[in-house]
């Protein structure tokens, strides 16, 4: 405990002094950048020193060097890939649908997972509640206390942004095909589902024939715009992100009380029931053979492992090798009872059944075996 | 015998065929002699053990009879050109549940079976698994990645060309922010593999970001940057800057060998420590803006929303966390007699610096004492911790406090409920405790006190 808050101490203190000097402890951790700023997410940096980052040694002139490799893609190629579209409507392409085009669209391709007006279910994601401007109020609701109401957190009540809509039906569904919709289609898509959200735009709910386009969808203001910290927006958006995750207390941070650290019992909290335990395998520590897939195992095959590729695994010493087209060929001349028979009870070199006490239809089996797998 | 076998060692060594002739009139002569023939042969072939022979000798028969793998062959070297762990290892595994699918098991997740789990290092095939839909697999000669947007020069690049950039190795965790996270409202799974195996960690092989961009010359305003998955979901979200020029990699390495495809194979981002949907899989586009993207996967989910119905957006880092692994429910202290000494150990990691120590309590968090740190202690990574324990048999409560160099300790339940809230979803670190009944059966609890 000592030791850390020890090091804190240091190394804030030091970094006021010298601030661009980044100041390494025990694990050689600094909490800021050798730009003199904090981490941005709250944490430590490992800034090389005498050739090591932590406790990793590195070649300091690997990372000095410059390499040029690859190529500059072309406009087109560049175009084929950049797909993402952002609030500001970079990527936004122009295009047109109406809410009816999209409902009829969505009943073809989207009902079968979202079910019928969005709601959702089977583990599928409900794309509205209800009345957007109303849900976004439930962000408060929290499920404690006997309280089973939720925060509702759907596009319109929970999404800070429309793009992001525009941009995941676009490039991520329908989920088996994605890359499929045209983008008319995502414009009928998504005026459909602003719609069954009661959004509005410029002040206007979506009827049937709404014709939703770039210029409009632009305009669409989400509920929950606001409802997101650290502000990540413009030219301060990086340094507030800065700011909020090195302020602990935005997230809690915990004491390291050793003695005593709370009055009376302990109050508990169990599982209720059993729990959820429908584990696919199900739990288990045993040491085991796993059991056998019906028809998976050759006849034969496991015997001839065991007890005959010694000698006919390989040419060496002179018995026919399995897999030799031409050796068993040779050997097959005479028909299979023959080779049944000799290996039964023994040829030139081999003893019979090769030395083993296996019974005959073990022995016809393994040269089913060795025959099929030598052709 | 003998002869037999330093014959067949020596095929399997030597393959020259000067000495295949000698070889072919060893076995003839043998042959001749078809008594050593025989005695040869049999040698090779399976010994059937006779029970009879062993009845009345006391002791172990693990030790007293004789095995048919000390009596046989093993497997030859041509088998298993790519190995496979032990058959009798086939409950170690990845596990899913209905619960937690999106519908299908393409947009779902399969968990690391924490439980089992040995040092610092997931071995590849148990490596948790998430996907947003289905695990693609990429043709690396079909495969780009594109870096544009606020770069004077733009590039792309082949695969062979990513790997010609100097590489560096680093072993770091990756845990799904969600890792606990249907536990807010109270404990849910009898398992530490559901409870807490959204996580794995491996050591990791690639490039840093900021070795490609010397080359690049990023633009002043250029404060973020877009990294985009090529498979089904074409998954994106937004980084900092800060973390692009600090520690994110490309890789495409994963414990010495290919990234598997359930981690993105050939390339995937990897920002150490931070949210492992963070850590793009199938990675094809790098792209700088001077606003953030808003991406699906950074605003509708990962992000934390608190009581005061404003929700944490872009939080970067897995906080400082920990759990005990031995015992758990998935693996009790059933076995234990009262006396018996026995270890106590946990893992314990934080994206936000290194582990500095771990506290163990006995009493659900009221008295703590400091464990031992065990073995590599590296940032971003999990960390053993350990405590010799007397088993006395009477019931306990074990719960487990980490804290890193950076100044983070894990919070009690009640402050993280305090600070958050239950509706969160994410980043949920608080105190982890185990019941430990008077029979060594081992309960999911959360103590909120």
């Amino acid at each position: 405990m000592f030791k850390s808050y020890h090091k804190l101490f240091l190394s804030a203190a030091v970094v006021a002094a010298v601030a661009t000097s980044a100041i390494a402890g025990d694990t050689g951790g600094s909490r800021t950048y050798a730009n003199g700023k904090k981490v941005i997410d709250g944490g430590d940096t490992y800034p090389v020193k005498n050739g090591k980052t932590s406790s990793y040694f590195i070649n300091e002139k690997a990372h000095k060097t410059k390499f040029s490799k690859g190529r500059v893609p072309t406009a087109d190629e560049i175009a084929a890939w950049n797909i993402d579209v952002m609030p500001d409507g970079t990527g936004l392409p122009e295009g047109h649908g109406t809410v009816e085009e999209g409902d009829s669209l969505y009943e073809d391709k989207c009902a079968a997972c979202h079910f019928d007006f969005g709601t959702g279910g089977s583990g599928y994601p409900a794309l509205q509640k209800g009345n957007a401007y109303e849900g976004q109020k439930s962000l408060t609701n929290q499920r404690v206390d006997g309280n089973d109401d939720g925060p509702i957190r759907v596009f319109g009540t929970y999404w800070p942004r429309a793009s992001t809509l525009w941009w995941y039906i676009k490039t991520g569904m329908p989920h088996p095909a994605p890359m499929s919709l045209t983008t008319n289609e995502v414009y009928a898509l998504v005026a459909y589902i602003i719609s069954i959200n009661e959004l509005k735009i410029d002040g206007e709910e979506l009827d049937d024939d709404y014709d939703l386009n770039r210029e409009k969808f632009l305009k669409l203001v989400m509920p929950n715009k606001d409802g997101f910290v650290p502000k990540i927006d413009g030219p301060k958006g990086v340094e507030n992100a800065r700011k909020y995750f090195n302020d602990f207390k935005n997230y809690g941070n915990g004491t390291r009380c050793m003695k005593n650290c709370f009055d009376g019992k302990p109050v508990l909290a169990r599982i209720s029931g059993s729990g959820i335990s429908d584990y696919q395998p199900p739990i288990s520590e045993k040491k085991d053979l796993p059991a056998k897939k019906a028809g998976s195992e050759v006849p034969g095959k496991k015997t001839y492992e065991a007890s005959c590729a010694v000698c006919h695994g390989t040419d060496a010493m002179g018995a026919p090798e399995v897999g030799n087209k031409k050796a068993w060929a040779a050997v097959l001349k005479k028909g299979i009872d023959k080779v049944y028979n000799n290996a039964i009870h023994g040829i030139n070199g081999m003893p019979p059944k090769g030395g083993t006490s296996l019974p005959d239809d073990k022995i016809k089996e393994v040269i089913n075996y060795m025959v099929g797998a030598s052709k | 015998m003998n002869k037999i076998t330093k014959a067949s060692s020596e095929v399997n060594v030597t393959s020259e065929t000067a000495i295949e002739p000698s070889r072919r009139d060893f076995f003839r002569k043998t042959a001749a002699y078809s008594v050593s023939a025989l005695a040869a042969a049999s040698v090779m072939a399976p010994v059937k053990v006779d029970a009879e022979e062993h009845k009345g000798k006391k002791g172990d028969p693990a030790i007293l009879e004789e095995k048919k793998w000390g009596t046989t062959f093993g497997y030859p070297v041509t088998h298993n050109l790519y190995g496979q762990p032990s058959p009798y290892e086939h409950n170690v595994t990845r596990r899913y549940t209905k619960l937690l699918s999106s519908g299908n098991y393409y947009a779902s997740i399969a968990m690391c079976p924490i439980q089992d789990s040995m040092g610092i290092i997931t071995p590849n095939g148990l490596f948790f698994n998430r996907d947003h839909g289905g695990v693609a697999e990429i043709d690396p000669n079909e495969h780009r990645l594109m870096i544009h947007g606020l770069v004077e020069k733009p590039l792309v690049l082949t695969m062979d060309e990513l790997k010609r950039y100097p590489n560096v190795s680093r072993i770091h965790f990756i845990e799904c922010p969600a890792n606990g996270g249907p536990e807010w409202r109270g404990p849910q799974f009898p398992s530490i593999q559901f409870a807490k195996g959204m996580m794995s960690c491996a050591q990791w092989t690639g490039v840093y970001i900021k070795d490609i961009l010397k080359d690049l010359g990023l633009k002043k305003e250029a404060l973020w940057m877009l990294a985009e998955g090529v498979d089904n979901s074409h998954m994106g979200r937004t980084v900092p800057i800060d973390k692009v020029l600090d520690d994110a990699m490309i890789v495409w390495g994963q414990n010495g060998e290919a990234l598997r495809p359930e981690q993105g194979y050939p390339i995937r981002l990897l920002v150490p420590g931070w949210e492992g949907n963070l850590c793009v899989k199938w990675l094809g586009r790098l792209e700088f803006a001077s606003e953030p993207f808003y991406a699906k996967e950074e605003t509708a989910k990962y992000t934390a929303l608190k009581k005061s119905g404003k929700a944490i957006q872009h939080f970067y880092a897995n906080e400082v966390n920990s759990v005990i692994t031995s015992p758990c429910p998935d693996k009790p202290w059933t076995d234990l007699k009262k006396g018996d000494m026995v270890e106590i150990e946990g893992l314990a990691w934080s994206g936000m610096g290194t582990i500095e120590g771990v506290d163990i309590s006995f009493d659900g968090g009221k008295n703590w004492v400091e464990t031992s740190l065990k073995g590599l202690v590296l940032p971003k990574a999990w960390t053993r911790f350990s405590f010799m324990y007397k088993y006395e048999g009477k019931p306990l409560l074990l719960s487990s406090r980490a804290r890193d160099d950076a100044g983070h300790v894990q919070p009690t339940v009640k402050h993280e409920r305090e600070v958050m809230g239950v509706e969160s979803v994410y980043h949920r670190n608080g105190i982890f405790t185990w019941e430990v009944t008077a029979k060594g059966e081992v309960n999911n609890v959360q103590v909120l006190s």
